[in-house]
């Protein structure tokens, strides 16, 4: 009989994105059995949003996802959008899809230095973040936030892009370009990064149906699904992209997905740069005024494209001005719940290297 | 026009030992790159138009309408019963010449717990006459029991309010 | 002449034995005070070069240009409470930082520093063994990681430890059969072609080493460099400490001052480190102009090597454990071996 180590990874860890708990039976460096426990940033959101207004509870999905706070926003508000009946104009559908593609290229970055930090890479860190600090800058000149952005609203935005944020947005696509192939370029000529990456963490397709593993997890293991592709939203049908599958399965072709999905979230707000028209930039039904009036009926389910996955949320309404049940689906939750299967017979390294690849962020996985 | 699905490329896998001199050259060249960080205590960086903190009241054209109140996603506003007109004389200039602000007949006001509020502009929005407005001022460090910010202190500039 | 020498003689009236004694002991204090300014100076570069790589400015508070940093963290350290984990052993625990850290500075006065102008030879320890001397107190750094380890029964530390083990075992037996190499290589003497009687002293290597070992045997100096890294333990070796994975490895429950003797010994394993790769293969003191500046030469390609250590430490990533003992017994044993064969025919036949 093996001896048996258990190792507490987290809630306070160096490498633990957020603050879950890991407990790891080892025999001796090999990864036998993992309990993942969650629940420690549990904030009630759903429960919360039922006692406030529509147009309060954006703020709370800024909160689940906060470093992708802009997909959760445009999730929220695409349902009750679509109980309230409030559709946004053309003008604001584009802004959103803008700032949408900025805060994945945002999310992305903190992916990728966090990997690099995880796998013991000092420097990519500092550089995803300070172009990461660049679009910070932008959300504030557009929003007023930083991180937390609170920018779009029902039926809308809440400021209109001004000529100096689409410059902005511009000469930060035109620099990132070149940053993007350098930080990629401090990864991948690294022969011990990919000894580190490659067949680790493998999702096998089947697997990947069974626990409802999506966003680059499932992309990385050869299945095209993108919700962008399949269900489109917003624009995302009058542009040109690629969805970059892999048929890597591991932890590298992870990594490698997410990298050519930031390339193509450059070609996207390029293209939405471009097609961007005047016009008002938000239905004057949902008027700032008007906030405390709106109300819902019905009950609408609408899905976006995350960083970690397919993200959707379910909001239910009386008639009132607050909705009766809110409901998100959070895919940090099935990829995490994925671990404990693909993580057995993995060292200690490698399962941090795993998380790391998964990029779960608690507040959405806890909500 | 909708996406196509493209088959990523695998780069080839570098060589031992010389694959690690490229990662050091491309990590060591930005030696001689321009820090990007800004001293702060010494350097303040520009801040954007629309960037917003903390929250401002003009009391003279507060009508106590309680919009802020039920607006607020996390009920970090309260009203509060402050007798504004009586201690500073507070004059409205009206098409019948000036008087008193009588607007406010309840004498109410809004009180920010800063410790939750989220900054959501919300209230700056839904405010029918901009009497409760957002600024860019952000350098308000407190102690624990002192984030609530009385109407009192709302009106008045961060320096001047004594907690 | 030599330092020790004029020493000797500045203190002659006292007798010779008792001279002789005081000029070992001043000769001592001076190298050791020397090897803490450059401990100093060290980890000031490597903040600052780090901070530069990182697009940061780096310590710039304390002091002008943040130069006096390291002693306000040093302060900062020794004030600290020293906080001690409930099921210790407590003389392991308290010995292991002490042990790491003497064995660095015992290692900085064996090492010969070469001459300086007005000083002469700098070198404190005149011995024919200083090659053997100085593996000797090398293997002991580690028993200071393994007592440090395995006296706090944290998981986290002991499986450092157990990591840190791991790697000493597969990187040491490479690294003395490349020191061989050296041995037999400078065992005969490029100018007369006869014996030399001091082989085993690394003063003696460097006066042998007209041309630096590391053009003759490339392998070795690769081996010999890898080892290295692996013995200071940094990226992409620093598998006894992987602060990703084990919070702090070996060091986990250490705090103040004892955590800081740890980190310090780290410094100074790389220190000492980029001075035997110069010493034994890059021609040591041995410059191109006279031996006045040996040390003046020396310093410089000891500056070199750390910077690259630090480059090195900077750019890549942590190598898994398995991967590790592999690439040790797998890669480099062998190559220290060709190596070691080469070094034989190219004593015996290329001369």
């Amino acid at each position: 009989m093996p001896h048996y180590t258990e190792l507490n990874i987290g809630p306070v860890h160096p490498s633990i994105h957020g603050i879950f708990n890991f407990k790891l039976i080892l025999n001796e460096e090999i990864i036998q059995d993992v309990k993942v426990t969650l629940g420690f940033l549990h904030r009630n959101a759903e429960k919360l949003s039922e006692l406030n207004l529509y147009a309060d509870n954006i703020i709370f999905f800024d909160r689940m996802n906060y470093i992708d706070a802009m997909n959760m926003e445009l999730c929220y508000l695409m349902s009750v959008e679509k109980i309230t009946g409030i559709e946004p104009p053309e003008r604001a559908q584009w802004i959103r899809m803008i700032m949408v593609e900025l805060n994945r290229l945002a999310a992305r970055l903190v992916g990728m230095g966090s990997l690099g930090l995880d796998l013991g890479m000092l420097t990519p860190f500092f550089h995803a973040f300070k172009e990461r600090e660049k679009i910070q800058r932008i959300f504030t000149e557009a929003s007023g936030g930083r991180q937390e952005v609170n920018y779009f609203s029902i039926g809308g935005v809440y400021q209109d892009f001004t000529e100096k944020i689409i410059n902005d947005i511009r000469n930060f696509i035109d620099q990132f370009k070149k940053n993007l192939e350098d930080m990629y370029n401090m990864f991948i000529h690294s022969e011990i990064f990919w000894q580190r990456n490659q067949g680790i963490g493998i999702i096998e397709p089947e697997l990947a149906f069974d626990y409802g593993v999506t966003g680059p997890a499932i992309r990385a293991s050869g299945i095209p699904y993108d919700v962008r592709k399949d269900a489109p939203y917003l624009f995302y049908d009058k542009v040109n992209f690629d969805i970059p599958i892999s048929h890597q399965k591991d932890n590298f072709g992870r990594f490698m997905i997410k990298v050519e999905e930031m390339r193509q979230s450059i070609r996207i707000i390029e293209q939405s740069l471009d097609k961007i028209n005047d016009g008002p930039f938000f239905n004057p039904q949902g008027k700032k005024s008007l906030m405390l009036r709106i109300k819902g009926n019905g009950e609408a389910f609408s899905r976006v494209e995350s960083d970690a996955g397919e993200f959707g949320v379910y909001v239910k309404g009386d008639n009132t001005t607050k909705p009766y049940r809110v409901h998100a689906r959070s895919p940090g939750l099935r990829n995490l719940s994925l671990l404990p299967v693909i993580s057995k017979g993995l060292m200690i390294a490698d399962f941090i290297a795993v998380v790391g690849g998964l990029d779960p962020v608690v507040g959405e996985v806890d909500r | 026009m909708v996406a196509t699905i493209k088959e990523i490329k695998i780069p080839k896998k570098p060589i031992p030992i010389i694959g690690s001199l490229e990662t050091m050259y491309n990590v060591g060249r930005f030696m001689f790159k321009k820090p990007i960080t800004t001293q702060y205590p010494e350097e303040k960086g520009e801040i954007p138009e629309r960037f917003r903190f903390r929250i401002f009241l003009s009391p003279e054209s507060c009508i106590g309408c309680t919009l802020c109140e039920q607006i607020c996603p996390n009920h970090s506003i309260k009203m509060e019963v402050w007798e504004v007109e009586k201690e500073q004389g507070l004059v409205v200039e009206t098409k019948r010449g000036a008087r008193e602000n009588l607007q406010n007949k309840r004498h109410i006001y809004p009180d920010v717990n800063f410790g939750t509020c989220t900054v959501c502009r919300n209230c700056e929005e839904i405010c029918p006459t901009n009497a409760i407005y957002l600024t860019h001022q952000f350098e308000d460090a407190r102690t624990r029991n002192s984030f609530t910010y009385s109407p009192q202190e709302l009106a008045r500039q961060e320096d001047d309010v004594i907690k | 002449m030599n330092l020790l020498f004029k020493l000797h003689q500045w203190f002659s009236f006292l007798g010779n034995y008792a001279s002789y004694g005081i000029a070992y002991l001043i000769e001592t204090i001076v190298v050791l005070a020397f090897v803490a300014i450059s401990f100093i100076i060290l980890i000031y570069v490597f903040r600052k070069y780090m901070a530069r790589i990182q697009l940061r400015i780096g310590p710039n508070r304390v002091g002008k240009f943040g130069l006096l940093q390291l002693i306000a963290d040093a302060l900062k350290l020794m004030g600290k409470e020293s906080i001690l984990p409930k099921g210790r052993d407590d003389m392991a625990y308290k010995i292991a930082p002490i042990i790491t850290m003497m064995s660095i500075m015992v290692s900085f006065i064996i090492i010969p520093y070469g001459g300086l102008y007005y000083f002469g030879n700098l070198t404190t320890t005149h011995s024919d063994i200083t090659l053997i001397l100085i593996f000797g107190i090398l293997s002991i750094m580690p028993i200071g990681e393994v007592l440090g380890g395995i006296s706090t029964r944290s998981n986290y530390a002991i499986l450092g430890t157990l990591r840190g083990i791991a790697k000493d075992v597969s990187f040491e037996v490479p690294m003395l059969i490349s020191v061989l190499a050296i041995v037999m290589v400078s065992s005969r003497s490029f100018v007369t072609g006869g014996s030399t009687y001091n082989s085993l002293s690394l003063a003696g290597i460097v006066t042998n080493e007209i041309i630096p070992y590391g053009i003759i045997e490339p392998l070795g100096l690769i081996v010999f460099f890898i080892s290295m890294i692996a013995r200071a333990s940094y990226s992409p070796f620093d598998l006894s400490e992987s602060d990703s994975e084990l919070i702090s490895g070996s060091t986990t429950e250490y705090g103040g001052m004892r955590f800081g003797l740890f980190y310090i010994g780290l410094f100074g394993m790389v220190y000492l480190g980029s001075f035997l790769v110069s010493l034994l293969y890059l021609g040591g003191y041995n410059g191109p102009v006279s031996s006045y500046f040996g040390f003046i030469f020396l310093l410089i390609k000891v500056i070199i090597l750390v910077l690259i250590a630090f480059l090195i430490w900077l750019s890549l990533p942590r190598m898994r454990i398995d991967r590790f003992v592999q690439f040790g017994w797998k890669y480099l044993l062998p190559l220290a071996v060709i190596n070691l064969i080469y070094a034989g025919f190219f004593v015996l036949y290329i001369r």
